[in-house]
């Protein structure tokens, strides 16, 4: 028992010290005149940020950027949604396979693939379609707030498609075969009780990917900062890596608003999915809804569906290893093909900052990952069973981090750790990490301990079956399950980590992502594709391997 | 309004399997009626009322509602359900969480374009009603199941249909509202003078409700009748079965009087009425229900329908003993006055009435 009261306070501790002590550094750091002393008090950092006569138009760009971004993915979610749940559409398995394969593709590359096809100067659609239509000027531009939205649409959707499809699934259809009964029509059912009850879940997609789009980092980097397009992020990135003095106090005082603004709406998103429930009417049986029948329109939508996925999934893959093996960017051709080789191939692998990069990452997404999932098992475990006031103020703490833009938060750790041995080394990366994403090691694991109910471990116990052995074969086979998916979950978004590692990366710290930037910055492409592609190959490997280690695990203990 | 169902059948696919939903189905329910589907899950009752309605797509028939056909597939008619005018009561209630209880209830005659103000009178005459008289502005997640389940029959009620159906509607109520609802609704529909149509799986409600009950199977509509002609004197063992408790015993036909014949069994000769004129020497059932079967001071059992059993699986329900009599190797199920001295291992004697038991063909 004493061991239990220990428990929470320190997880209290740990948990409060990785989101606390950041937000409270910045607010501390946003107030001074240097960087690395905490001494001088000035408002002057404010006023230069907020006089600052361009940041009205960086306000506007977040606004359209991310209320664009939201539109556009919880849109495409819903028409997804409805199509795998409610109509005969064939081939649902793709469905599955659009929520969740992309989490694989780092959103940088997803970038750069965009880039490669559609940049006005030599992208490949865009030499294309000139050479084919005889056109003056490259018909797309991605280096366009359209673009941007386009593209970080396209990256949320996974995350849309995931808070929409359950509450479409779970949807009782009787509400709307009484609706035609009571004689309205399919589009009056659609817009009087389709969407209005499922107004919740749409709204808190909507919020989630405002959310999202507000931290993101790459698609504002890679596509708005040539077009000369900024947004919050990367204004703030721009304040602290150009010029001769990085201001850092500048920075963080900007990143207050990019802040304050994710916490409200993150605290808003809570409330709507609370909400939500509400909404939950008695439920009988459920006769099995009859699917829509497309008729003549089956394949036509099942094409969008398709090339949806092709352009989510395949595309960028394709067009890094194409570009990877090519002098220079040219439109497919037998020339094309002629000229390949493996020189970009060849001088990422001697290049020893691709290298020492690719180490790092591999380390902070395995190690980082490990201890992280150790770190979301105890608190997962706090969480759920120990259900006093205490469990509460951890589950708050815990879920704060998940509002967080990354950059800002970067921003946070550079000032905990600048007058530290730490600063500038793997470890505070590996903090770092651990802090932000935090969350979503702890959400498949509380659903896993929710599942283990108390009698599971009661009926073992009276079945004859000691403490050990209840652990062995009933608890731990259980929670292998939460184990595996929280771990590839959080190893996946560490060995992609863009938006922290540019503020906390240095010189012996670069990790991948960081590195694909720099390529993008000097224009290697062919470079950024070879080293692109290994870090696919590093996500699924990692993916598949831990799946496949679970499996095995899991039937060797209930055994 | 009489409704009209020709060959109806509808097939489902599953696992490589071909299932009948419906299978030929052919039915004419009389005007202002209340007929009851009633039969065990799977046999095709509710796909029944989702075809009247139009929710489901049969694969071969015609369904016609008054003059007008509704559904053919040789015709080719469809008339979406919305076009058919009828009122539904679903089994979920299906009430929209996100509008009050009057958009609800108001929701058909909104979609037929009725003036504002008509459309206040009318909501507030029908919650008038069910008795929700001034609920208008609750919230539809406000109420409790028996509060949602009346805005649902409001709701079926406001456009004035000449036809109701009803999908399992008390199944979500606790076991008393349950029992009070059912009265309310049979005194509510007589009065309205309307076509219902009802499914359920419980056969008190469909004694309790209907004017015609037609007991489904497999598909199928096994035996059709009013609830007194099913109970006392149904055609087919699964629906004597089906419709109340009851002990069937097999035997052959020895002797047919008039109206009676007598089953040579495993017990004895029992002596029951023969409405299917069975003749000598055919193979046939008696249906003896429980309540019928009463205990007798007469030890004789020379005289008709007269037993010897012992006493067994006695049980003290309170409203009466539940146990079963022993009679040679048969088991008799059998409820008793719970004011009997009885216990288990008694030796008793019972008696019925060769008019509350009968054959039905084997």
């Amino acid at each position: 028992m004493a061991q239990k009261s220990l428990l929470t306070p320190s997880l209290i501790f740990i948990v409060g010290f990785l989101t606390i002590c950041p937000v409270l550094m910045l607010v501390l750091g946003s107030f001074m005149n240097g960087f690395g002393t905490f001494e001088g008090f000035t408002l002057s950092k404010y006023v230069t940020a907020y006089t600052d006569p361009g940041l009205q138009d960086i306000l506007v760009n977040t606004l359209i950027f991310t209320l664009g971004s939201a539109t556009v993915a919880t849109i495409l979610a819903l028409f997804l949604a409805y199509m795998n749940t409610r109509t005969n559409i064939p081939f649902k398995f793709l469905f599955k396979v659009i929520s969740i394969i992309p989490m694989m593709i780092p959103h940088i590359l997803f970038c750069v693939s965009w880039v490669l096809l559609l940049n006005p100067s030599n992208g490949i659609l865009n030499t294309f379609f000139v050479d084919f239509f005889g056109l003056d000027d490259a018909p797309f531009n991605i280096y366009s707030l359209h673009g941007m939205i386009l593209v970080e649409g396209l990256l949320d959707l996974p995350i849309a498609y995931l808070i929409i499809a359950p509450a479409m699934n779970s949807f009782d259809v009787s509400l709307e075969e009484s609706s035609k009964v009571c004689g309205a029509s399919n589009l009056q059912t659609l817009l009087r009780i389709t969407l209005p009850v499922l107004r919740p879940a749409i709204l808190a997609s909507a919020i989630l990917v405002i959310v999202r789009s507000l931290a993101s980092f790459a698609v504002p980097s890679v596509l708005g900062i040539p077009g000369r397009i900024y947004v919050l992020p990367t204004h703030i990135y721009r304040i602290i890596s150009s010029g001769f003095e990085p201001d850092y106090g500048q920075a963080s005082a900007i990143g207050m608003s990019a802040l304050a603004a994710s916490v409200v709406l993150i605290y808003l998103y809570r409330y709507l999915t609370k909400e939500s429930s509400r909404y939950v009417t008695i439920s009988g049986r459920g006769f099995k809804p009859t699917l829509i029948d497309l008729k003549q329109y089956k394949y036509p939508l099942f094409t969008v569906v398709g090339i949806l996925s092709f352009i989510l999934i395949i595309l960028p893959v394709i067009v890094l290893l194409y570009t990877s093996f090519l002098p220079y960017s040219m439109v497919p051709s037998m020339k094309a093909f002629s000229m390949m080789s493996f020189k970009h191939w060849h001088s990422v692998l001697i290049d020893p900052i691709s290298l020492l990069s690719l180490k790092n990452s591999l380390i902070l997404g395995i190690g980082g990952a490990s201890i992280g999932i150790v770190l979301s098992i105890l608190v997962a475990y706090v969480i759920v069973k120990v259900k006093t006031r205490s469990a509460g103020v951890l589950e708050s703490l815990s879920f704060l981090s998940f509002s967080f833009p990354g950059i800002v938060i970067g921003l946070g750790f550079m000032w905990v750790f600048v007058q530290t041995p730490l600063y500038g080394t793997l470890w505070a990366l590996l903090i770092g990490y651990i802090a932000t994403y935090l969350p979503y090691g702890i959400r498949p694991l509380s659903s896993a301990f929710i599942q283990i109910h108390d009698s599971l471990e009661e009926s073992s116990r009276v079945s004859g079956a000691g403490a050990f052995t209840t652990m062995r074969r009933i608890v731990i086979p259980l929670l292998i399950p939460g184990v595996v998916s929280g771990w590839i979950l959080m190893a996946t978004m560490f060995v992609r980590e863009l938006t922290l590692s540019v503020v906390l990366s240095r010189p012996g710290s670069e990790v991948l992502a960081v590195q694909i930037l720099r390529f993008s910055e000097d224009g290697m492409w062919g470079q950024l594709s070879a080293l692109g592609i290994i870090m696919i190959a590093i996500s699924s490997s990692l993916v598949i391997g831990v799946t496949l280690l679970g499996n095995k695990f899991s039937r060797i203990h209930a055994n | 309004m009489e409704i009209k169902i020709k060959g109806l059948t509808k097939l489902y696919h599953s696992e490589g399997k071909i299932i009948k939903a419906l299978d030929d189905v052919n039915l004419t329910i009389g005007d202002n009626t209340i007929f009851t589907l009633l039969g065990p899950s799977g046999c095709g009752k509710t796909t029944l009322l989702r075809s009247i309605v139009g929710l489901e797509n049969p694969d071969i028939g015609e369904i016609s509602i008054g003059d007008e056909i509704v559904w053919s597939k040789e015709k080719n008619i469809f008339i979406p359900p919305e076009k058919r005018g009828l009122g539904m009561v679903f089994q979920t209630y299906a009430i929209w969480p996100h509008m009050n209880v009057f958009d609800n209830v108001g929701y058909p005659l909104q979609n037929q374009g009725m003036p504002k103000d008509e459309i206040k009178q009318r909501v507030a005459e029908t919650l008038k009603l069910v008795q929700l008289e001034g609920f208008e502005h609750r919230p539809a997640t406000k109420l409790s199941g028996g509060q949602q389940q009346r805005v649902a029959l409001a709701r079926a009620l406001v456009a004035k249909p000449k036809v109701i159906l009803f999908d399992e509607p008390l199944s979500n109520l606790d076991a008393k509202l349950r029992e009070e609802t059912r009265k309310e609704l049979r005194t509510f529909l007589t009065g309205l003078g309307i076509t219902a149509i009802y499914v359920t799986h419980d056969r008190i409600e469909a004694l309790a409700l209907s004017d015609i009950i037609a007991v489904m199977r497999a598909g199928k509509i096994v035996e059709m009748g009013s609830p007194k002609k099913i109970y006392f004197n149904s055609d087919h063992p699964f629906v004597a079965d089906f419709i109340g408790r009851s002990n069937l015993i097999e035997g052959v036909i020895t002797q047919c009087s008039n109206r009676h014949a007598t089953l040579k069994t495993a017990i004895g000769d029992i002596i029951g009425l023969n409405t299917h004129h069975l003749t000598v020497g055919e193979n046939a059932i008696m249906c003896i229900r429980p309540e019928f079967i009463k205990l007798t001071h007469t030890n004789n059992t020379k005289e008709k329908n007269i037993f010897k059993g012992v006493m067994q699986n006695l049980v003290f329900i309170g409203e009466a003993y539940e146990g079963d009599i022993k009679i040679n190797d048969t088991l008799l199920t059998t409820t008793i006055e719970p004011t009997e001295d009885i216990h288990e291992g008694s030796e008793i004697f019972i008696s019925f009435s060769m008019e509350h038991c009968f054959l039905v063909k084997s």
